[in-house]
């Protein structure tokens, strides 16, 4: 699946980098490369779900409620460590009634933990991130618990680099019926059983928390 | 374009009929319209082709400000765009008919409740169980036949300078409607009141049946609406009464419906309006229609359309050409604009325009604002321009009920005639 259109700016970091490593000055923490980063833990984010309808046309279903952290569990940074968690009693819709719907017929959030959220683990990238400044896009898989189910998924993630951050924007796309959601119906309009999930998060680099810190 | 999830389907009062005098105004201008002074059409070479020659211009203003009038006693069957701010880019999901307006789904009746209305919502306490259905929950909510009864008792004020014009206390209309869908068939059709000469005679606006010929494809026979543009509520809108798709303009025709994920594409086709084949009043001529809608976004769309009707034996022929653009940059707020094209070879122009923009808000659950510009004119006679600002609050304190309240202002640019109009209306939609 294609990887979201939007578009964070550029860094502005990524030229100060730049000029101190052509200095030869030391090198700041914030920016090491990335196999040096011992956890990238998230700073902000969204996640957009998009349903398509079986009328026709689509709806978003966003939350901002994604939190967790990563780290590279391999030289290079290919595979990561960690999770990223995503409420789902958060996700909106944009009217009440669809939201009543999906957050208790459907995901049945209050289920307990494994239906509350929506989780993302065992990351692999396909090709490293970018180790200094810079722009990269690669495939990825992981394996998502979802409605108390794990599956392996995969998608495409682009990862934007510099000062100390890291940018993911990351698409996926995901069948509901292999996470045992019931489908979507309600008085003849439903939604389709491929739904597209994309998440655009900001992660700051730094060293690893306590263990069992998420 | 797609519906909010309430009906604002309104029968004709062409020539309100509860006042013979009034009614004679009306039903003048509605004849005027017959020979297409309304619409794109220029009024002086329709006056031409009557057989009348050139009008002075006091006459070209009379004819537009009686087309203008007439407009009052035409209400339509509407989709109201605005829901376009909660994610419903499509009219189908909450109306039976494919190019919006008329009996609500089931579907479409719920989000009447728990969406559109102030207090009817349960999820806030309020409401009753079913309430939203047929005579306030007469029917099973889910079952494959729906009913729907649609009164709109109305007041219009309309202020002319040099005319005295009473106000007009009124019943716009009274439908009743019926949808069937079983499997991959729907059957629908309503019966209302349509006032005529003399007293008001029955009509059914719409009937037809679709067939699910595949998951994405319909196809539908009957009487019904082309799918053009975007379908204001208000049927005055430039885009619909000047566009020759008001009140009484359904076509029979067959249509087929090509829905994706992020397309929709109707084309239809059929003998022309149904009122002049039943009348035979000469403005029956093969009639075509296209539109092509994409889903940029759940909250924003774009649609092109043409619609071209054949020479009849009162009317040139002609082509219109819309194009239409959705966006709803936040959850409560809607806005829509309409720019089209007509080409019809008329004595005076042969090419005219119109652009029309209407922007909602909903200020309240429930009450929503709106402004509408709309501007219409020709290549070369200027006596074709109107210029049109609207005003409009939209109320649903209750499942059913809707107060609308709408103030127009007019400019005749030629004559520099202004009117004013203001519309005061219960719609309930039973």
């Amino acid at each position: 699946m294609a990887a979201s259109s939007r578009r964070r700016p550029a860094f502005a970091g990524a030229a100060l980098v730049a000029a101190v490593l052509a200095a030869g000055v030391p090198v700041p923490a914030r920016a090491q490369a990335a196999s040096d980063v011992e956890a990238w833990t998230v700073a902000s984010g969204d996640v957009r779900v998009r349903c398509r309808m079986t009328v026709g046309g689509a709806f978003d279903a966003v939350t901002s409620s994604l939190s967790g952290t990563l780290r590279p569990s391999a030289p290079g940074g290919a595979s990561w460590s960690g999770e990223l968690r995503v409420d789902l009693a958060t996700l909106d819709t944009g009217i009440a009634l669809r939201n009543d719907h999906l957050r208790g017929n459907y995901l049945e959030v209050e289920r307990g933990p494994d239906f509350r959220h929506a989780v993302l683990s065992s990351i692999v990238l396909a090709d490293s991130p970018p180790d200094r400044a810079g722009r990269r896009e690669t495939r990825f898989s992981g394996t998502l618990t979802l409605h108390g189910v794990r599956r392996a998924i995969e998608g495409e993630a682009e990862l934007r680099r510099g000062d100390g951050r890291m940018q993911v924007e990351a698409a996926f796309s995901l069948s509901l019926e292999a996470f045992d959601v019931p489908p979507p119906r309600y008085l003849g309009v439903g939604v389709r059983d491929a739904v597209e999930v994309t998440v655009t998060l900001e992660a700051r680099g730094g060293a690893a928390p306590p263990d069992g810190a998420p | 374009m797609t519906g909010t999830g309430r009906s604002r389907r309104s029968a004709g009062t062409r020539g309100f009929a509860t006042n013979a005098g009034k009614a004679r105004t009306a039903v003048s201008a509605s004849r005027r319209r017959q020979v297409g002074t309304r619409g794109f059409t220029s009024p002086s070479p329709a006056v031409t082709r009557g057989g009348v020659g050139a009008p002075r211009a006091w006459v070209v203003a009379l004819v537009a400000l009686s087309s203008l009038l007439a407009g009052w006693g035409a209400q339509v069957a509407s989709a109201e765009p605005t829901f376009l701010s909660r994610q419903y880019p499509r009219c189908t999901a909450c109306h039976y008919s494919a190019s919006g307006g008329g009996l609500l789904t089931p579907y479409g009746r719920s989000l009447s409740r728990e969406e559109i209305s102030t207090f009817g919502r349960q999820g806030a306490g309020g409401g009753a169980p079913g309430e939203e259905g047929f005579l306030f929950g007469l029917l099973d909510g889910e079952s494959p036949l729906q009913l729907g009864l649609d009164i709109r008792p109305s007041r219009v004020d309309v202020d002319v300078p040099g005319r005295a014009i009473p106000d007009r206390n009124f019943l716009m209309n009274l439908d009743l409607q019926a949808a069937w869908r079983h499997d991959r068939w729907t059957a629908y059709g309503s019966i209302g009141r349509h006032p005529a000469r003399g007293g008001a005679r029955p009509i059914s606006y719409e009937h037809w049946v679709s067939y699910r010929v595949a998951e994405s494809v319909d196809v539908r026979g009957g009487r019904f609406l082309p799918a053009y543009g975007v379908r204001f509520a208000d049927h005055t809108s430039f885009t619909r009464e000047r566009m020759d798709l008001a009140q009484d303009d359904q076509v029979y025709g067959v249509e087929v419906g090509v829905s994706t994920d992020r397309t929709l594409v109707q084309v239809s086709v059929g003998p022309g309006r149904a009122e002049s084949l039943l009348d035979d009043d000469g403005r029956q001529a093969l009639t075509a229609a296209g539109r092509w809608q994409v889903d940029l976004g759940p909250r924003t769309v774009v649609a092109a359309s043409v619609l071209y009707r054949g020479e009849s034996r009162v009317m040139p022929r002609s082509t219109d050409t819309g194009l239409s653009f959705g966006y709803a940059p936040a959850a409560r707020l809607t806005t829509w604009t309409h720019v089209d094209v007509r080409s019809q070879a008329l004595g005076t122009s042969r090419r005219a325009y119109i652009f029309a923009n209407q922007t909602s808000l909903e200020t309240f659950r429930g009450l929503w604002l709106r402004v509408s510009p709309q501007w219409r004119w020709t290549d070369t006679d200027p006596r074709g321009e109107v210029r049109r600002l609207v005003y409009g609050l939209d109320f649903y304190p209750r499942t059913h009920w809707h107060v609308n309240l709408s103030y127009y202002r007019d400019r005749l640019p030629a004559s520099d005639l202004r009117t004013q109009t203001f519309l005061a209306q219960l719609h309930l939609y039973l």
